[in-house]
């Protein structure tokens, strides 16, 4: 279970992360964290890393800090966290050493199942080959919260389904994802739960069944939120 | 094995009823018979390409009304006798004549209207 409360975060005076936000996230969703650029998404991902300091408020992983349990957590990111004069081979040998549940044998079924060049630079890669060899390292980790943002930046929509196919056969129920992303149509199915924020406050927070049963999409909903704002603001 | 190769999914209802229903429709035409497996919850998560947690809660329903069954080795097999199968029968026959009756007031057709619109090109399909 992932706790945020009050969470604000700010960048100096100019930009807002998030303002003083609380969400319960529990084990064995697949949280969808949507809205549009600047909304807060990469924030919120960062700030339950433990890759930003927040300024006010408290996040709780299974109720203890993000700094004591880093190994229990992946981050697969859009910036990529690889190294880019490594190769996969060695890139992979290196996550083994850092990472006590590596799993080896599953990092290699990736990179053969995403066709990767084990032995070529990843900064010589395209922008969809270092996509897929960050989700074959994060997914490798044996980690029980996997948090995404932006996974797709730069994949084609075969690799987008490739990619969703993975992560529904492999998730476990003792797993908690988070995926930030602008693919909203593929994600539905996906996702269990869908929280959309919008200049860093969390505008809606539903079970995407739950919608359906009021014959609503995900879409309509992030449109509803959209205009609320809109009227709001004239 | 019941096989979900020819479901077609729609963004408007939630999946684990659609799921539901995709089995009750086999069921009704009998493409499928008692006893007969289903596959496992994460085969058809990726079959599928949809969450696993979906595919629980639609087998958790389909336990519910009766006509799957989970055994402690998590196989689920379909379980159809006479009474499920009327049963789903009636259901399916009520809701697909319910949904057309609310397509015909919607365009304000008639009782008498539709009975002789019937009756004139029941035959022609």
């Amino acid at each position: 279970m992932i706790e945020l409360k009050n969470v604000a975060k700010n960048y100096g005076l100019s930009a807002l992360g998030l303002y003083s936000e609380s969400a319960i996230i529990n084990t064995g969703e697949i949280v969808g964290i949507l809205g549009e650029n600047g909304s807060g998404k990469t924030t919120m991902l960062k700030a339950i890393m433990g890759l930003c300091d927040i300024q006010y408020g408290e996040i709780l992983i299974d109720g203890r800090p993000v700094f004591e349990q880093y190994d229990r957590m992946a981050f697969i990111t859009c910036e990529g966290s690889y190294f880019p004069n490594m190769t996969p081979y060695e890139y992979g040998n290196f996550l083994a050493e850092f990472f006590p549940s590596f799993d080896m044998d599953r990092y290699w079924n990736l990179i053969k199942f995403f066709d990767l060049d084990y032995l070529k630079k990843i900064k010589t890669f395209s922008a969809g080959q270092k996509a897929k060899l960050e989700v074959s390292a994060g997914f490798s980790k044996g980690a029980k919260y996997i948090l995404m943002d932006e996974p797709f930046l730069g994949s084609d929509m075969f690799t987008r389904r490739d990619f969703l196919k993975l992560l529904v056969s492999d998730f476990r129920e003792d797993e908690t994802i988070l995926i930030s992303t602008h693919f909203i149509d593929e994600i539905e199915n996906i996702i269990d739960r869908a929280i959309i924020l919008r200049y860093g406050r969390i505008k809606a927070d539903f079970y995407i069944d739950d919608i359906k049963n009021q014959g609503k999409t995900l879409a309509d909903i992030m449109t509803e939120v959209k205009k609320v704002l809109s009227k709001s603001k004239t | 094995m019941l096989r979900f190769d020819d479901i077609e999914l729609n963004n408007r209802e939630p999946v684990y009823m659609q799921i539901a229903m995709y089995v009750k429709r086999q069921i009704l035409l009998k493409k499928v018979a008692d006893g007969e497996q289903l596959p496992s919850r994460r085969e058809v998560a990726a079959q599928l390409s949809i969450n696993p947690n979906t595919v629980q809660k639609a087998y958790k329903l389909m336990e519910d009304e009766g006509f799957v069954t989970t055994s402690g080795n998590q196989r689920s097999i379909l379980h159809i006798d006479e009474l499920i199968f009327s049963r789903i029968d009636d259901q399916l026959t009520r809701d697909m004549i319910k949904g057309f009756i609310k397509s015909a007031k919607g365009i304000n057709l008639s009782f008498k209207r539709v009975v002789d619109l019937i009756s004139e090109l029941w035959g022609d399909e």
